[in-house]
């Protein structure tokens, strides 16, 4: 008896203890959230950046990624955040989205934007616009009020119109160092022409060429989102449409799997349908998120010449960012505790 | 061994309303396509070839909704969409929303084999036709007379709901497989009567509307466009066969009868896989379509 005197005791304060910590339980261990972002891959050679352009990078970077979380903490939707996110960095002039666009050769931004709803699935997008502030506001518009997915060109920015969306000149989007790089582009593409006559619609491989910016988002409530937004190449044809608009290519959420968003040579993306590829090996090959998407941008891509990263979430939290290009702007952020900016191999941590 | 298999689109005519002539006219077509695009492959062509060439068959025919005889957008224009695919190399073509081209399918071959792009839209697009020397054509010579109707009862009746896709009028499409191995997919599209400028469907988006990955499959599809993007739908049925080790016709029943079915989309699909194996379903009422391969099988069906 004496000896099991303490027990009840120990007993109690066991209890308690259990007690507190399960009561403590919700707020100590919520349904993971967290948001992923790109600001491009391959957009600037190690050795051409500068101590002040990388921390104005690494500025515009941080303040998208905290745009989308600071939605997904106040309880917001993943597709709010991922808006948050991609909005901030189309209207930041050094990404190559909105403002600040890479300009196709006639020296004009022509804009392109996806946004795909995990649940459902539903998806919104737009291709070709050239007067559109934020193309991936537009994009929700496609999907929240058309029974489309996916508008072109100046049909796109008559439904802009209809939908009470105020158009901007084409001269927002214009900013001194595009212009400068379109110079650059028109003089080495001239070079190639005269060294090379026959192939006449070079794809333009030079700064800024992969700068397209995009964000993936998990929610309280389980949801998974992902968005894109891009300028496309510097001296691009016009009407050229590379993989960010293209549910499946560039851009690709399912609550049944994951959410993606592609940043590279798009071409590329487009024929290995690569956003719905990495979700389609983690849903059908029961591969890890890491493992998808190491298959899809270290092996496939890469096999074929591809050149680009993308960076994807899944439904447990799990965050994955992946390039075979030098590298790509990129920022994650959750619940768990984790935040970091990272722009090259070496410096990600 | 080799097979192709053509479409005239899914959902188009109810079998009620189908004349004894229209229907004469609409087989006749579909075997000229068909025989077009087999002669091709008997005489040892590609399968590239082939499908372009019951594709552009059934452009220039006026039944269909594609080129010649496409449905016509809300201000009574035809905007035309295309994709080719080669499953040998992976490699495509895609143009969207062009107004002036006669065969959009040559212009999306064009695209793939002389540009570095594989997908071009509206005035862009265009202007790369006449870079390449296509002469382009006034809009009026895709507008029948059939198909101005179609759009005058379209927007007299009433619309049930501004977030409902109307039902598609039937998309054109071929995949085949020539005496070398190689997969080939096409599709062309005037898109839904009385569409919104610049709406683009699932037809010249690879992965969604048009697929070909040798060794695996090769896929054109037709329909409700817009759940056709969001289940990346033809990409999904060579997915299903290639991760999953699905048959082509399981891949392909799953897809419409079942994703798409949840999503509420309605439409149908053809596929050939690396064995000249063809699968050609539907979820609609009917599906313009035929088949034929080296093996002796040829066929023209709609219901």
């Amino acid at each position: 008896m004496s000896r099991r005197k303490p027990t009840p005791f120990a007993c109690v304060l066991l209890v308690l203890g259990a007690g507190s910590a399960a009561a403590a339980a919700p707020a100590a261990a919520p349904a993971p959230i967290a948001i992923v972002i790109h600001g491009g891959a391959g957009v600037i050679e190690p050795s051409k950046m500068t101590p002040e352009r990388e921390a104005s990078y690494r500025a515009g970077l941080s303040a998208a990624l905290d745009a989308g979380y600071e939605v997904l903490d106040r309880g917001g939707t993943s597709l709010d955040a991922v808006i948050a996110a991609v909005r901030r960095m189309e209207d930041d002039p050094q990404f190559n989205a909105g403002r600040g666009a890479v300009l196709n050769q006639d020296g004009d931004a022509e804009l392109d934007a996806a946004i795909m709803d995990g649940a459902g699935p539903r998806a919104g997008a737009v291709a070709g616009v050239r007067h559109v502030k934020n193309p991936i506001e537009l994009a929700r518009l496609v999907m929240d009020k058309s029974p489309h997915v996916l508008l072109v060109d100046d049909g796109a920015e008559d439904f802009a119109l209809e939908q009470g969306v105020v158009l901007v000149p084409r001269g927002y989007f214009r900013t001194a160092p595009r212009e400068h790089e379109l110079d650059e582009a028109r003089r080495a593409e001239a070079a190639r022409a005269k060294a090379q006559p026959t192939t006449r619609l070079g794809l333009t491989e030079g700064a800024g060429s992969m700068g397209t910016v995009g964000a993936v988002a998990l929610d309280r409530t389980g949801n998974l989102a992902a968005a894109t937004s891009t300028g496309g190449l510097t001296n691009k044809h016009r009407g050229r449409v590379g993989d960010t608009p293209l549910i499946g290519a560039g851009t690709y959420a399912n609550n049944e799997s994951c959410a993606v968003s592609g940043t590279g040579q798009g071409e590329y993306y487009i024929r290995q349908v690569v956003a719905y590829d990495v979700c389609a090996l983690v849903n059908y090959r029961r591969m890890t998120l890491a493992q998808a998407v190491h298959e899809v941008v270290q092996v496939k891509l890469r096999r074929s010449g591809g050149e680009g990263g993308v960076i994807a979430l899944d439904r447990g939290g799990n965050i994955a960012m992946d390039f075979n290009s030098v590298g790509m702007f990129r920022g994650a952020r959750d619940s768990r505790g984790r935040r970091e900016i990272a722009m090259y191999r070496e410096t990600g941590h | 061994m080799y097979a192709i298999a053509i479409h005239g689109g899914a959902g188009a005519v109810p079998r009620a309303k189908l004349s004894p002539e229209r229907e004469r006219a609409y087989r006749t077509g579909l075997e000229a396509a068909l025989d077009g695009g087999y002669a091709l492959l008997e005489r040892g062509g590609s399968s590239l070839d082939a499908v372009a060439t019951a594709v552009r068959l059934l452009e220039d025919h006026p039944s269909f909704n594609a080129g010649h005889g496409a449905a016509l957008t809300r201000d009574g224009a035809a905007e035309l969409d295309a994709a080719i695919m080669d499953g040998r190399q992976m490699r495509a073509g895609a143009v969207a929303s062009v107004r002036h081209v006669r065969n959009p399918i040559d212009l999306a071959r064009r695209v793939m084999e002389k540009s570095r792009h594989v997908l071009l839209v509206g005035a862009g697009a265009e202007e790369f036709a006449l870079e390449e020397h296509f002469i382009l054509v006034p809009n009026q010579y895709f507008r029948t007379a059939e198909r101005l109707g179609q759009l005058e009862s379209e927007q007299r009746g009433e619309r049930v709901s501004d977030l409902v896709p109307p039902v598609s009028q039937g998309t054109v499409g071929a995949v085949a497989l020539d005496a070398s191995g190689n997969l080939a997919a096409a599709t062309s599209t005037g898109g839904m009567t009385n569409k919104r400028p610049g709406r683009v469907g699932d037809s010249p988006i690879i992965g969604a509307g048009t697929y070909a990955k040798n060794g695996v499959c090769a896929v054109s599809a037709t329909g409700h466009g817009e759940y056709f993007i969001r289940a990346v739908a033809a990409h999904h049925v060579c997915s299903a066969v290639e991760y999953r080790g699905l048959t082509l016709a399981q891949a392909v029943h799953e897809l419409l009868h079942g994703i798409l079915r949840r999503l509420g989309g309605d439409g149908g699909l053809i596929a050939i896989d690396q064995a000249g194996g063809i699968v050609m379903d539907f979820s609609t009422e009917g599906m313009f379509r035929g088949a034929r391969d080296a093996a002796g099988r040829r066929e023209i069906a709609i219901y």
